[in-house]
């Protein structure tokens, strides 16, 4: 049986992560290399075999091998071939799996790229990834075995669930599945979770690297930052992506006109997003100054933690989210797991604080060193403010004994401020030069872009008389982008200037011949705009509902939408749509017909409503059909107006492209960056390394 | 690789042993606590909203100081559904519960809506503005929400003739979700 091959290699797997978390473990304690190569071997072919559980999976729910009870969960003969191998991260069960093999995946690649470049920490490295790694393949084994079978046992009146054959049994074979839950069946849901577990495994590195680093006392250099820079990139991005794919898939399923809602499990995500931003601005402290040693090592204690902390919350329901999560038996064992890893972490952390000094100190408060400081303190601080508001139910019901929820007013309100804040920093710390920058060239350097934003904002402030935090978060927007574009216009002139080049080509040299710097840039612009996109969304938005009979037409800002029928027409994937056809028109010209529908899926019993959405660069005009009369006469529509929403796509497309960039090593260029000795810059610190 | 070269500029904190000790100790201290806080959500995660048994008893009074007892209403149908106006998912199943109430008020169906968490000003506007008209009124204390263990906003709990629960719905409904329930419910038999 195929299935048979799938457990068996998800079994062997088990065994080799385990031997490989002990036997490297105490290698590295005991010097003894040939048990920490033996473990290397171990890890290394924990991958394939986890590999063959997964295909096994994907082709049992690919030809529909209903006697798996997975299988029969979140696969059905309805669901189109791509469904079907996408369920294999639809329900818990699979979801494990993957997140477990692709932990392994990435712990393969460090241990064939890097085995000889950093020698000491490999052991420890090892021992700490392949720890995790153990972890979930142990889950998936013992908890949410995804090849567990359904068997009816006789005089029984449900199925019952087992790996093996029950006395008195038989194997039970369903004629179709429930298939998978309809709100998934979407671009975004179908890269939501690979890249959000991409993300949150691929953390799995630079904390493993930085444990080791403790650990062996390499914690003092920064030759662990170094290897794991780009790892952390990697996850990072596609921590990014899985967030952006997740609010388009907010946007055009759930059907509220919003791409963010402040829920406990988007917070979970943002979470160590924002800790994991931090630690990768805070690491080139260590790289350039020496400096920021402890705050590194504290960032990816927390990244990591609240990584598992957002698994955690997801998938037991500990927090009230109106995500509906199904209960299960993890909690327990993740809970142990969480509480092992960060005690754990803190306690290494805690005897290693004192090699972990900072070799200078801050020399001035306009520099390049205390804007890091800065935003550490603000990423910390959204941090603990989304973190409060997370758990702030559980707090108040365990004092008070009254679940209060806080909802998005707090978190908007609260992390707005600070969020601002980081957003001018963004466009201006990269202005500032390491250890002192003098005001005055500072000035120099802000000024226009500064007088530009002013009068922009001021103009579009007095022509459209809207609340002033709009204007203040237009003002924003503008003064960030044109502090970082001004960085380009300065970098092209310079080319142009002592080289002659024409402006595309300088642009383009530009870029190449520092893919750090201005990848990063590019990143910062893109975060200029989702922050536009959220600032849209929190002042510019336009709703309006109402019931409207044929020929009748509903008025929201200079937008008429006309409704014409209702029509109703079978679907693919088994489902039944009524679509309403209506017009949209602008300040009465006709700009295009509009069809938002309901689309209800039989076997499941679940109607999903799909927006009609006009697209413009400046805004949506997004529809919903909400109700309607049986008669098929009237119908009532709810209609958005989100203004800026397209940029946090935009952007997001922006961010992984800068990602790129900024991973790419330079050609021709060892990855060095040069480190600035005390006394050797005085002369001319406000030279900006290169 | 290992030994770094000494630095004059590194610099020397001060042998503060009694801060750090403390230092240490609050950062414990807090670790030990939010574990705690996470075990105590599970233990009562793990117990999930009620869905079968006898309905716990309340009594409501609604934003029009009408009351309603729920073990009074033995016979009908009872639908509690859980609200609040600045949840966005409820919003969504808001006209839709408004529509199916009117279909059913005369055939011995009773809708309740508990606010769960609220304002009073920002929930008469709520229900305004999809204009209910079934009972509503808010969970002072959460007292009704913490007897159903609820997990969030919005939940639809069904309340059989007998008084017993025969289920609950997590999220928003949609048509004809609540329909079948409500038909489903209807066609037991009483007493």
């Amino acid at each position: 049986m195929i299935a048979d091959i799938g457990l068996i290699a998800l079994t062997i797997a088990f065994i080799f992560t385990v031997y490989a978390t002990f036997a490297s473990a105490y290698g590295g304690w005991r010097g003894r290399w040939d048990l920490v190569e033996s473990a290397r071997n171990a890890s290394l072919l924990a991958f394939p075999f986890l590999t063959v559980s997964v295909i096994v999976i994907v082709y049992s729910l690919y030809v529909l091998d209903f006697s798996l009870a997975y299988v029969y969960d979140v696969s059905s003969q309805a669901m189109s071939p791509f469904l079907r191998m996408a369920a294999l991260w639809g329900g818990q069960q699979g979801s494990i799996l993957f997140w477990a093999w692709m932990m392994a995946g990435f712990v393969a690649a460090v241990l064939l790229r890097k085995w000889d470049r950093d020698r000491e920490m490999m052991p420890y490295f090892t021992a700490t990834a392949m720890l995790t790694t153990a972890f979930f393949v142990g889950v998936v084994l013992f908890i949410a075995n995804p090849f567990v079978r359904l068997w009816h046992i006789e005089g029984a009146a449900e199925l019952t669930q087992a790996l093996f054959q029950p006395a008195n049994s038989m194997p039970y074979y369903p004629e179709d599945g429930g298939g998978l839950n309809p709100l998934l069946r979407h671009f975004g849901m179908i890269g939501h979770p690979p890249t959000t577990y991409l993300g949150f495994t691929g953390f799995v590195i630079p904390f493993s690297f930085a444990i080791a680093a403790l650990i062996t006392g390499q914690s003092r250099g920064d030759e662990w930052i170094r290897t794991t820079r780009r790892w952390t990139l990697v996850a990072w991005i596609f921590l990014s992506i899985g967030l952006i794919l997740g609010g388009r898939w907010a946007y055009d399923v759930l059907g509220w006109g919003g791409f963010w809602g402040w829920d406990p499990v988007e917070n979970a995500m943002l979470m160590p997003w924002l800790t994991g931003t931090a630690f990768l601005h805070s690491v080139m402290m260590t790289e350039k100054r020496g400096m920021m040693k402890r705050w590194n090592m504290v960032l990816i204690i927390l990244t990591y933690s609240l990584a598992l902390f957002g698994t955690f919350i997801t998938r037991t329901g500990v927090i009230s989210s109106v995500h509906a999560f199904t209960k299960s038996a993890l909690g327990p064992a993740f809970f142990a797991f969480i509480g092992l890893t960060f005690i754990g972490s803190v306690t290494i952390l805690y005897l290693r604080w004192d090699t972990l000094k900072s070799e200078h100190t801050l020399e001035s408060f306009i520099s390049r060193e205390s804007a890091f400081v800065l935003q550490n303190m603000l990423f910390l601080a959204v941090t603990f403010v989304v973190f409060w508001g997370t758990i702030f139910p559980l707090i108040s019901e365990l004092v008070t004994g009254i679940k209060i929820t806080v909802g998005p007013p707090y978190f908007q309100k609260a992390t707005g401020p600070l969020f601002f804040v980081l957003v001018i920093l963004m466009g201006i710390a990269p202005l500032l030069a390491w250890r002192k920058q003098a005001a005055r060239t500072f000035g120099k350097a802000i000024w226009m872009p500064f007088i530009a934003s002013l009068g922009i904002a001021g103009i579009w402030g007095y022509t459209h008389r809207m609340h002033p935090a709009s204007i203040l978060g237009l003002w924003l927007v503008t003064f960030s982008l044109s502090a970082i574009l001004a960085e380009f216009w300065k970098g092209v002139q310079a080319r142009r200037v002592t080289r002659g080049e024409n402006p595309l080509t300088a642009l383009f040299n530009l870029i190449g011949r520092n893919h750090r710097r201005y990848g990063g840039y590019i990143i910062h612009l893109s975060v200029v705009l989702i922050a536009l996109g959220f600032i849209g969304d929190a002042n510019f938005k336009l709703e309006t509902q109402g019931t409207v009979s044929s020929g009748e037409a509903l008025t929201i800002g200079d937008y008429q939408l006309q409704f014409e029928q209702l029509r109703g027409y079978p679907g693919s994937d088994g489902r039944e749509i009524v679509e309403a056809v209506t017009t949209l028109s602008q300040d009465g010209e006709a700009i295009r017909a509009l069809n938002p529908r309901r689309d209800y899926f039989t076997v499941q019993q679940q109607p999903v409503t799909v927006p009609g959405v006009y697209s413009t660069p400046g805004k949506d005009v997004y529809v919903l059909l909400v109700g309607w009369d049986d008669s098929g006469q009237s119908a009532t529509f709810k209609i958005y107006i989100n203004s800026f929403i397209n940029w946090v796509w935009l952007g997001g497309l922006m961010m992984i492209v800068g990602t790129i960039i900024a991973a790419w090593s330079n050609p021709g260029q060892r990855e060095t960056t040069y480190v600035l000795k005390p006394g050797v810059l005085t002369s001319h610190s406000l030279v900006q390394e290169g | 690789m290992t030994q770094l070269p000494p630095n004059e500029q590194e610099v020397q904190s001060p042998p503060a042993t009694g801060n750090k000790r403390i230092g240490v100790i609050i950062t414990f201290a807090v670790i030990l606590t939010l574990l705690g806080l996470l075990a105590w959500g599970l233990k009562k995660a793990q117990a999930g909203p009620l869905d079968n048994g006898l309905a716990p008893d309340f009594t409501i009074t609604d934003f029009d100081g009408r009351t309603a007892t729920l073990s009074e209403l033995r016979g009908q149908v009872v639908v509690i559904n859980f609200w609040a106006s600045w949840c966005p998912p409820c919003r969504e199943e808001a006209a839709y519960l408004e529509e199916t109430w009117r279909k059913y008020e005369d055939k011995g169906v009773v809708f309740i809506g508990v606010d769960y968490v609220d304002t009073e000003k920002e929930a008469l506007a709520y229900i305004d503005e999809f204009d209910i008209t079934y009972l509503n009124g808010p969970d002072i204390g959460t007292r009704i929400s913490q007897a159903y263990n609820i997990q969030g906003v919005p939940e639809t709990f069904f309340v059989a003739k007998n008084g017993e629960l025969r289920g609950v719905h997590i999220g928003p409904m949609k048509s004809p979700q609540l329909d079948e329930k409500i038909e489903e419910l209807l066609a037991e038999q009483y007493p």
